[in-house]
Order: structure tokens, then sequence, then C-alpha cells
């Protein structure tokens, strides 16, 4: 996993972390109000979510969730 | 289908990062209307997110000299700098710092006063003479600022709106067509001058945090008749192996002691310390001397404490220092490659600018920041700031550029036959019904492009063996791309994008038949002077890209008088002086 929990209890719905997400992996649920992890696939674990949190509401955990692709190795 | 939402503007700034702020802003005082729109949000995105520490700054008054500073600039870039470009950038990079610091960018290491808090950056030139620049720092997450003052101005601003296509009438290019992250809403963009800011172009590495630079602003570019140079030149970063998300190289340049794997040293491989520093990894990954460490084994409590103020002060926070924990003494971290693998360099490549206003060769078509091609630093990535200060640079000019253009242009728009088939274009994803994910396709170039042996150490026989793979996804897998949901069509459209940045760096790879600064041929391990004192300009010629060679004028070229070895300190492998 990269971005890891939003803390139900936490969040104030604000959705400052959707808008601050270069790469649209959080999205709101229009039903509760709240933001969810939609795509977590595409975190690149920038840490912005987290650090923008006003509610310090989000862990993003440092593993990456995908194998690494990388030029050696 | 959902209805069209028309945009009607002067001028349309695409990218909301330093350099389409710095446009928009300019564009405004010259008293056009001015669209900001941006894939994600205006002033958060993009290489702005990440980009911290230093701002280059060249001011007379804190003792720099132009001569020297242009000497210096050269022998760095191994002489493929635009010295018009360079001086250029010098010149203005006062007045952008001025900027900064008056819309409210905060400079932690002084009181916010100019020449109170710069650090001295110093490169040779080739008799050794230092010419110094100032660098000033600031922290990651101060370039919201410019987004207020975005605000301020009273620019229209659209954020989570994704620009797939610029639109083009025999006039140029009157205006581009996007859809909305948020609601699949379809933006069409009248504009009578449209700057396009949206950045490097990766392969969206692992790490570096750079994911959404997928060369959109040079594909589109591109599609729409601009010349393209500097692809051949691959931005070039390492990440810790376990942790790939660390994208601080200030830590490593801090602490500079990297070993292979039978702990013989890897040197710095560098002019002067300010970038091309990690081909020397790759030739010893080449000679199976991996995997290469970042040995903190004599490392003291005091350099742990340099390298955690680095993270600090280019991130803005030790969170990453916090949740790795990797870095104490006596620890060796093993390294991985290719952090920005794919990428073409920042500062060298993008879309040919034709004059200092960012014009491009298509009408109305203006180019800034990363994904302006002005070559200013030549064939090696010149770190130290000097990246934000060419984008807000060419930013300003390009904004002042376009509104010119726009107050002396008349309106004209696409026909509505040209506009549904670029509607069809954008949607084309969402429609197919069977295909190919985004995800499987970009997984594929990434398998093609990022190995070390495809633009690190390079060879004909590989790059051609790549081109025909990401060929065949150009012509056969892109046309196929399908998308579930909004998100999925802007993967759908980043991965067009990226297959078209990779079919450029490798053609231009190919092209360029000698080795210099960050383009390393092991079939040809020697610059060529004075034939490859030239730009690659790729360029769509009769539905084909085609490379052409622009030699840059005789009196920038290097001292004739001078030794090879001279001109050239750095070594490449395998080269014979």
């Amino acid at each position: 996993m990269s971005i890891e929990r939003i803390d139900a209890e936490l969040c104030i719905g604000c959705s400052i972390c959707v808008g601050t997400c270069p790469v649209d992996v959080i999205r709101m649920d229009s039903k509760t109000g709240r933001p969810v992890i939609r795509y977590p696939e595409d975190c690149m674990c920038c840490y912005y979510c987290e650090l923008e949190c006003p509610e310090q509401a989000i862990y993003v955990a440092p593993e990456k969730s995908a194998p690494l692709m990388v030029s050696w190795r | 289908m959902a209805a069209e939402t028309v945009i009607e503007t002067e001028v349309l700034v695409i990218g909301g990062g330093i350099a389409g702020c710095f446009a928009a802003l300019k564009a405004k005082d010259r008293g056009v209307d001015v669209v900001l729109v941006d894939k994600a949000s205006v002033g958060k995105s993009g290489g702005t997110a990440a980009a911290g520490a230093g701002y280059m700054v060249f001011n007379p008054e804190w003792g720099h000299d132009l001569e020297l500073a242009m000497r210096a600039v050269a022998r760095n870039g191994e002489y493929l700098n635009d010295r018009d470009w360079t001086e250029t950038i010098l010149k203005d990079s006062l007045g952008t710092y001025q900027d900064l610091l008056a819309w409210g960018v905060d400079f932690p290491a002084g009181d916010g006063a100019i020449g109170e808090q710069y650090q001295p950056l110093d490169m040779k030139d080739s008799s050794g003479m230092r010419a110094m620049f100032g660098q000033v720092f600031i922290r990651r997450g101060n370039f919201r600022v410019l987004a207020r003052q975005v605000g301020a101005c009273g620019i229209r601003t659209l954020s989570r709106v994704m620009v797939t296509d610029l639109l083009t009438s025999d006039q140029g290019v009157v205006g581009a067509i996007g859809f909305s992250l948020d609601d699949d809403r379809i933006f069409v963009f009248k504009a009578k001058a449209t700057v396009v800011s949206t950045g490097a172009s990766s392969l969206k590495p692992v790490g570096s945090g750079i994911s959404s630079l997928t060369g959109d602003g040079v594909a589109m570019a591109y599609r729409a008749g601009a010349g393209v140079t500097g692809k051949e030149f691959p931005s070039k970063f390492v990440t810790l192996a376990a942790y790939p998300q660390w994208r601080s190289y200030g830590s490593f340049v801090g602490y500079p002691r990297f070993t292979d794997a039978e702990g013989g040293n890897v040197e710095l491989r560098n002019v002067d310390n300010v970038g091309f520093w990690d081909l020397a990894m790759d030739n010893a990954i080449h000679q199976g001397k991996g995997p290469i460490f970042w040995n903190l084994e004599t490392a003291t409590e005091e350099d742990i404490g340099a390298i955690r103020e680095a993270v600090l002060l280019s991130e803005g926070s030790d969170l990453m220092i916090r949740r790795t924990a990797l870095t104490k003494p006596g620890a060796k971290i093993e390294l991985a490659g290719g952090a920005g693998a794919g990428s073409s360099d920042s500062m060298t490549s993008g879309v040919w600018p034709v004059d200092r206003d960012c014009a491009t060769s298509v009408p109305g078509l203006y180019v800034a920041g990363e994904c302006c091609g002005t070559r200013y630093v030549g064939s090696v990535h010149t770190a130290r700031g000097f990246g934000l200060t060419g984008s807000a640079v060419t930013g300003a000019r390009a904004g002042r550029g376009a509104a010119g253009y726009a107050l002396a242009a008349r309106r004209t728009f696409v026909s509505d036959g040209e506009l549904a088939s670029a509607v069809k274009v954008l949607r084309g994803p969402i429609e197919r019904i069977g295909g190919f994910t985004p995800a499987w396709v970009t997984q594929l170039l990434q398998n093609t492009m990022f190995p070390y042996f495809i633009l690190s150490i390079k060879h004909e026989k590989r790059l051609q063996a790549a081109l025909t793979i990401v060929e065949f996804l150009r012509d056969d897998l892109v046309p196929k791309l399908t998308a579930r949901d909004s998100h999925e069509l802007r993967l759908a459209h980043e991965t067009r994008n990226m297959v078209l940045n990779a079919e450029m760096t490798l053609r231009a790879s190919m092209f360029r038949a000698e080795s210099r600064g960050q383009h390393y041929r092991e079939d040809y391990p020697r610059r060529e002077d004075p034939f490859w004192l030239a730009w690659v300009r790729l360029e769509e010629t009769q539905g084909r890209m085609k490379a052409v060679r622009i030699p840059i004028p005789e009196n920038w070229w290097p001292n004739p008088g001078t030794s090879y070895s001279e001109r050239y300190p750095q070594r490449f492998l395998g080269e014979q002086l």
C-alpha cells in the first residue's frame, strides 16, 4: 500500500486531499460526503495528502504497493 | 454523452505549475482575459508540488560575472547550450525572484530581503575560474502562494480538467479540448493564444513523485505541428531500492559516498557537482559490479544531521526520514537506478521555441517551463535551482508573448466537423468496449524503456529493438486503449502521450551518433566535434517523425585551440583519447 487510510473519526470532509493529490487517487463519496481512497494503485507515495490534511487524518505508508520497476537493480 | 462546456478566452494556459502561473499572471498584466487549466490543482500539481530547495538567481550586485557565468554553463553543458537563452534566463532570474518575494514566497534561509539568503553556487569555466550564481532556497509547498496570486488577479482557473489535445485551424492553434475528472464533462476552449506549460515528460517512474508529468504538452504541441528538441538527453535519478519514493537528491549530494558490491568507490561523475552524476553507477552495473550502495559506514551523527536537513529543506517535512528510518551511521543502503527512468531532461528537452517570447513554429502556440526546449543548460542536467528559474522565466515570457499575440489576433475556430472528430478521439477509450487497459500498456512501456541498457547506456541495436516495441504500442495498443471512468480516461490519454514521448526519445537517441553530456552511446563513446555541435529537432513530416540536425552557431563552439580532454574533462566508458 501507499496511502493506507483516511481516519473516519478525524476526517471533516473538507476535500483538500482530493484537490491535493496530483494523480487523482482520492475521490469524494457523494453519499457520505467523505473522501475515499478510490485508486490506490496509482498512489506515488508523495505524502502531499497527509501533509496537507488539516486534521492529520491520513496515513501514507512508505512501501510501494507495486513491485519496483527500475533501470537496474 | 455529457454536453460540452465552451469557454472562450484570449489566452489559455494549460498546466498550473510555476511556469503556468507566471504565464497567466504576466498575460493578465497586459490586460487580456486569461484562463488557467490543470489536470490536478493549480499551484500544487506536477513538478511544482515536488519542487523545493534551489532557485537560481544571477545578480551582478552580488558579484556575479556574466562572461564567466556564460563560459561555465557552456563548459558544464558541453557546449550544447543555446547561449542566447542562457543569457536571457540569467538576466531575467532576478526579476522573477523579486516577483516571488512580492507574492509572498517564503525563503526560509533568511529574512526575505534580497541578497540576505543565498548560498553561492559555483561552476568553473575551462580555465578553472569559478563563476558564481546565487541559489536561494524555497521550501516545498511554498508555491501555493502562486495559486493565491492567480486567484487574487482575477484569472479564471479550472482544476481537475485534463486537456487532451490542442485544436488547430489553418490559422494555427485556436484552442483546446479536455474533460473534467469529476463529472466527465467535455470542455472546449476557444482561445486566441495558448500557452502549454504542462511540465516534463516522465514515464511514471516509481519514486520521484512526478507520475503526473507524462509529457502531455510536448505530445499535444507535436501533434499540432511544433518541433521538439533535446529528447536524447535522459533525466537520470537514483533512489533507495527498499523505499523508491525517496527523492531527496540533495541528501545524496550532501553525503556522496557510494560503493559497489566489491566495496570499490563509485565516484560522482560530474562537472563541479551540478549534475550528470549517476552514469558512473550505471557503468558499474553494466560491468557486473552491482548492486550499488549509499555507504554511510563512516558517516558521523553530524553527517546524518546534514542529510536530514537536506530532506527537510526539499520536502518541507521529515516524514520520509521518519518512515524509512534507514539513514543512520553504519548503514549501507542499496540503491536502485532510474527513479526518473524514461524521462527526458526537464531543462533541455521540450518544444522548440522560435523566439525569446517562447512562441513556437505554430502560430498562436507558446510553450513554457519544462516543456519549453530552451536548451539553456546544454546536454547536462544542471541542478541547484536552474530548473525552477528557467520555468519561471519562460513562463513570464510566454505569458507576455501570448498576450501580445492575442491582442493582435482575430478570433477563429475549428469547424463543427473537426470539433466532432476531436471529441471522438477524446472519448475513444470510454466508448470502446474491448481493448487494453492503460495500466498494462504503461507497464509494457516501462518494461521496454527503464532498463539501464536502453537510455543510460545506449547502443543502436538496443535502441532499435526498443523502438520496434514502442512503434507496436503506438500502432496496435494505443488505438485500442479502454477506460471505465474519467480516472482511467486520464490514464489512457497519459499513456498515449508517454508512448509518443518514448518514440521521440528513442529516435533522437539513435540519430545523435556520438556521446555528450547525459547522452552516452556505447557504440560512439566520444564527442564528435564539430559535426555534433548541433541540436536534434524532431518534426512530423508526412505523418512520420523525422530527426533534423540543427548546427549551433560557430561562434559558440569551444575554442579549437584547446585539446579534447581540456574541453571535455569527463570520460565516457570505452572512450579513447
